[in-house]
């Protein structure tokens, strides 16, 4: 039976005072970093295998491993601009278990020797803002931060700083141009954030779950994680957050690589029963995936080798009433209004790609509209100044790729196939 | 230095250089927009994408060139690669989509930046058939300032014009603002981009979104002639083009020069060609019935010449004055203290006026002038007057310096507002003979006794000597009409009649013989002066260099 | 915008906002990273949204160009550059919540404010929108009043919210 390990806090609503968390085993493993080389602390997170949960799938190990040594100023930055669709993961640890993600950053700074960190916080989860300033609040009255973090002379900062609405800002550059007082607009790399990062000094910028995991990783060893999972390179427990057309849509821990069909009967199976038409992984960007992927391992690595990726394991479930066009259409609006607007290829060809997918859907479809869709796919991916085109164009292909088929059928009928809508009146 | 190979050439630069540079250097134009050497990469706009082999492998993405800087030897780019070519028409499809066809009404048609990539980078067909473009309403025509108007239905988002005004200019008028596809740059209600330097965005605009308000539709510019030439605005000089048709002047444009105003030139100085087609040309020799002794002038340039010979040869030397200004080619000034010589008079000055002041950026520290004026350091230089020209001239402007005066030679009838202030008319037409060489049939040269018809500084050849005392030269953009015959020629004549010795004619010939008798010019020569100019071997150089060595190190 | 207006008068930000901004500048190395936390302080103290000479005056306080400042505000989609309701709903729209229903509760809110999206109530009282993914997918369909998440919405519960607003 898997044993929470992220999630073993959230029934007990005592963790959300500095006491609470301490007598849950809290900051324990704070105080035994603080007594562990920086660099022993990066061997172990490193030989642990985590990798980043943010959606990159990076080695956290290595990540901070590119911090230069000696530099000052240096700073910690934790990502919790969570706004890929589907993805409500940190947000259920923010606010249930706020001393964790300050525990993992508290350590995560000794490491590096980052003296300042900030929660960047999309603007919109102002519930998880609040608790984490008081939890911050308690943190440095009872000396856990501050000028001696635990009484070890080691000074740190950690501050909540809320974004306001921009899904780019989960971009790391552009997450940082936003904690600068900018436009959330990605940067060109190099320099890569370990070099250059927030106010030009070296940089870590790690998800809120990545940072989550850190101090368990300290008081339980890097083998304890690694043993959980798939293999060396797919190791620990994950948050799987789950949502569409299940019963019991939520956030759900286990090792990572459990399959797609044991996490949808976890989550209770198709919603009212229904048959399972696609499935996104992990979050919009990814491509989708159709039933033939049910026993796939949900790891970073199998799910990339079948032609998508685990991102932020957000997987969102689409039942046989669900048309594929709108349910595109509507990825494909989101990428169009959160591009910053910077590069020509994002820019324009978010934009176009929700023209094309709009008139497909209102029966406006031309037969080139597919193969065009994917030349504009072609054109993006790879030639965007940031990550956003290359995702933007991942559920347009696999719409093509996959899904040709009721593509012709709109472009034939000249309407959707699919005008069901889930009202509550007809049993949404 | 490090190497980098481009296209099977290599070429060795400085550490940091861009490959957008790099590839310069050896013949190859990587297209971009959003690069500009003088500001900051941003590489958004995604042309300048190119394929790089590492140490031999292959980057497995296109790298945009402008933020790949050079710092070893590891790279072999290539941009000729189906990769670069099929990420190029891409880009181009992309920017085209949602781009007005404009061109039959846009000012940058023959010079623009999708035009020119899409001929040789794009696709001659659109996709784009069955969606509306996206449009800005209310934003085809807006005025960002008094100089700049802004079409945002033709902006590429290519933020140069907002790196320009944060970041040299300075001012920061200029945002981006929205996000996406519907970002935009604009000025905040209430201010304007109102900065000596606003035009520079139309310079750097690569489309037709920021027109300039004086040459909105004012010429297509396949049919204008563009000849290199010196700003006269003031003493900082400026290199521009000078862009005409058929003598025509339509507008004025900043030509490189890192020595002194590097990419940029200022409002005033693309202002000061309007004059030359509003004020009243003097195009024909006149010559006031009562001057001529006998009742009517019926002559052209030996006529006259002759008379004013006459003049001169039989006033008091000592009551002859010659009042040049800060717009005399250092030639002209050298010539006109030939005559004075040759007349045995020390009454000279040089009408300058004030202005603000104007700063031109460079990498060096910027350089600046409060002279309306481009060459009174060329005047001084070249022997017409001693130091302190200025206070010289306000004897005449508003003394009685005139009225001593038997002849009055004003070398120049537009040498500041006051040729046209009807006081300081009068005063000058209180010598006894008034002679004005001029291009403007201004109130001055309508006043005069004789009047002489000369070019503007577009019309002739000739150095200027700016506030860097550097000397700088042109040559004239197009001839001038009627009887204008250069006053330079026009002086020699006059010389001649005073020493048949006399064989100068033509600036070049004048030049070289002032650098052979003065040691500020020695060693020079009219046929090798350098395009960026030449500091002058004088003490007030040196001082000037200490200065500008002395700012530049305030500001780091 | 007409450009060439005269200059908006800067009037000063409240001084509680002042204040507020003075203390949060001691968490950053500079002044400009102060803006996003200025801004949101500013708005709220403003009724919600940012008029033009309350971006001004931010833009004086931290020492920016103001037309840096605009664009920050038009950049994000928490600043709104015009008025909107007492309450301001953000109903998400993005997939997950599309799939369980989303639509119906963006055409409720039409029917029982009586007004389009992006317009405000004539009492005042509500403005409603569309969002992208507020991070609640797992309770969909939901949406955000003011500073509130409201989840796991029926027709009933959606006109319940409603009727809680003044």
């Amino acid at each position: 039976m898997f044993e929470k390990v992220l999630t073993r806090n959230i029934h007990n609503p005592a963790v959300l005072t500095l006491d609470g968390y301490k007598k849950a085993g809290g900051y324990a493993a704070l105080d035994k970093a603080l007594k562990l080389e920086p660099d022993a602390i990066i061997e172990e997170v490193k030989k642990s295998g985590l990798r980043g949960r943010g959606g990159a799938g990076f080695s956290a190990g290595l990540k901070w491993s590119f911090i230069p040594k000696g530099k000052k100023p240096k700073y910690l930055a934790c990502n919790a601009d969570e706004s890929e669709p589907g993805t409500f993961k940190d947000r259920l640890l923010m606010e249930f278990d706020p001393h964790q993600l300050i525990e993992g950053c508290a350590i995560t700074c000794w490491a590096v020797q980052a003296n300042t960190c900030y929660i960047y916080i999309r603007g919109e989860y102002t519930k998880a803002a609040a608790i984490l300033e008081q939890a911050l609040k308690d943190a440095y009255n009872g000396g856990i931060l501050g000028k001696s973090v635990m009484g070890s002379g080691f000074e740190l900062d950690m501050y909540v700083h809320r974004g306001a609405g921009a899904y780019i800002c989960g971009e790391e550059t552009g997450m940082l141009e936003s904690l600068e007082g900018k436009r959330g607009q990605p940067r060109v790399k190099p320099p890569f954030p370990a070099v250059v990062g927030a106010f030009g000094a070296p940089t870590v910028i790690n998800n809120v779950e990545t940072l989550c995991n850190v101090p368990h990783i300290i008081e339980r060893g890097a083998d304890w994680f690694k043993a959980i999972g798939t293999d060396e390179r797919n190791t620990g427990p994950k948050l799987y957050a789950i949502s569409g057309h299940v019963e019991r849509p939520g956030t759900y821990e286990h090792p990572i690589g459990i399959t797609f069909r044991e996490m949808l009967d976890a989550a209770g199976g198709m919603y009212k029963g229904g048959t399972l038409k696609a499935f996104i992984p992990g979050g919009a960007s990814a491509p989708i995936l159709t039933p033939e992927h049910l026993d796939i391992k949900m790891d970073f690595d199998t799910v990339a080798k079948a032609g998508s990726m685990l991102g932020s394991a957000a997987v969102i479930v689409m039942d046989d009433t669900t048309c594929m066009v709108r349910s595109v259409a509507r990825l494909a609006k989101f990428f169009n209004h959160e591009s910053c607007g910077q590069c020509t290829p994002c820019r324009e060809g978010t934009n176009w790609m929700e023209l094309i997918l709009k008139r497909l859907e209102h029966g406006e479809g031309e037969e080139s509209d597919g193969a065009k869709l994917l030349s504009i796919c072609q054109h993006i991916a790879g030639n965007s100044l940031c990550a956003l085109g290359d995702a933007a164009v991942g559920p347009v292909k696999s719409l093509v790729e996959r899904f040709m088929p009721e593509i012709e059928q709109h472009v034939r009928e000249r309407k959707c196939p699919y005008p069901h809508r889930r009202y509550f009146g007809n049993g949404a | 230095m490090p190497k980098v190979t481009i296209n099977d050439r290599t070429v060795e630069v400085e550490t940091g250089t861009t490959l957008v540079d790099a590839a310069l250097k050896v013949g190859v134009q990587i297209p971009h927009y959003c690069y500009h050497p003088r500001l900051s990469v941003v590489g958004q706009c995604r042309m300048c994408l190119v394929d790089i082999w590492d140490r031999g492998r292959k980057m497995p993405k296109l790298q945009a060139a402008c933020s790949m800087k050079v710092e070893n030897d590891n790279w072999v780019v290539r941009t000729d690669t189906p990769e670069v070519h099929e990420a190029q028409k891409g880009m181009m499809e992309f920017f085209l989509i949602n781009h007005p066809l404009d061109c039959p009404i846009c000012d940058q048609a023959g010079e623009c930046g999708l035009q020119d990539y899409s001929f040789k980078h794009g696709v001659a067909f659109s996709r784009f058939r069955f969606e509306d473009k996206r449009t800005y309403p209310g934003r085809e025509r807006i005025p960002l300032g008094s100089n700049v108007i802004l079409n945002m239905n033709r902006c590429i988002q290519c933020t140069r014009c907002v790196r320009f005004t944060q970041e040299i200019a300075g001012t920061a008028e200029l945002g981006f603002f929205n996000r996406g596809a519907r970002a935009e740059i604009g000025v905040f209600p209430g201010k304007p981009l109102e900065n000596h330097l606003s035009t520079c965005v139309v310079d750097i605009c690569p489309v037709g979104a920021l027109t300039s308000t004086r040459f909105r539709f004012a010429e297509r510019v396949f049919y204008l002639d563009k000849k290199p030439s010196i700003c006269t605005g003031c003493e900082v000089g400026c290199n521009i083009t000078v862009e005409h048709r058929r003598g025509k002047i339509k507008r004025y444009k900043p030509r490189f020069n890192p020595e002194v105003n590097d990419y940029w030139m200022c409002d005033h100085g693309r202002s000061t060609h309007e004059r030359y087609q509003k004020l009243p040309r003097l195009a024909a020799v006149r010559v006031r019935p009562d001057a001529t002794g006998n009742g009517g002038f019926h002559g052209g340039w030996k006529e006259a010449l002759d008379l004013l010979h006459r003049e001169l040869r039989t006033a008091d030397g000592g009551k002859v004055a010659i009042l040049g200004s800060g717009f005399l080619t250092t030639e002209e000034a050298y010539l006109l203290g030939k005559l004075a010589d040759a007349v045995g008079t020390s009454q000279r000055a040089v009408a300058v006026e004030p202005g603000p002041l104007w700063r031109i950026p460079n990498t060096k520290g910027g350089v600046s002038g409060t002279e309306a004026a481009p060459n009174r350091r060329g005047a001084e230089l070249a022997g017409f007057i001693g130091t302190s020209a200025g206070a010289d001239a306000e004897a005449y402007l508003t003394g009685d310096a005139a009225a001593a005066a038997d002849v009055l030679i004003v070398a120049d009838s537009d040498f500041g507002a006051a040729a046209h202030d009807p006081q300081v008319v009068a005063r000058l037409r209180r010598a006894k003979r008034l002679i004005v060489f001029g291009w403007c049939d201004s109130p001055l040269a309508q006043a005069a006794d004789i009047a002489l018809p000369v070019p503007t500084p577009t019309e002739k050849d000739g150095t200027f000597v700016n506030v860097q005392w550097r000397l700088q030269h042109f040559v004239a953009a197009f001839p001038p009409p009627g009887q204008v015959r250069p006053l330079v020629e026009v002086l020699a004549d006059l010389l001649a009649r005073f020493d048949t010795g006399w064989s100068q004619r033509t600036a070049g010939q004048a030049f070289d013989r002032l650098a052979g008798e003065n040691p500020a010019f020695a060693g020079l020569s009219w046929d090798e002066i350098p395009a960026v100019g030449v500091t002058l071997n004088v003490p007030q150089a040196q001082a000037a260099g200490s200065a500008a060595a002395a700012s530049v190190a305030q500001e780091i | 915008m007409s450009t060439l207006e005269p200059q908006v008068e800067a009037p000063t930000l409240p001084a509680e906002v002042r204040a507020e901004i003075t203390e949060l500048r001691t968490r950053y190395p500079t002044a400009e990273a102060v803006l996003l936390p200025a801004l949101h302080l500013a708005q709220k103290a403003a009724g919600g949204w940012l008029p033009d000479a309350t971006i001004a005056a931010v833009a004086a306080e931290l020492d920016l160009p103001v037309a840096k400042v605009y664009g920050v505000v038009s950049f994000y989609d928490l600043y709104h550059q015009h008025p909107v309701g007492r309450h301001r709903i953000r109903v998400c729209t993005n997939l997950s919540c599309q799939l369980r229903g989303a639509e119906e509760v963006m055409e409720i809110l039409g029917q029982e404010l009586g007004v389009e999206e992006g317009e405000i109530t004539p009492d005042g009282r509500c403005s409603f929108i569309h969002f992208e993914c507020l991070g609640s997918c797992d309770t969909a369909p939901m949406m955000m009043v003011d500073d509130d998440y409201h989840e796991n919405l029926t027709p009933q519960s959606v006109r319940a919210i409603l009727q809680g607003l003044k």
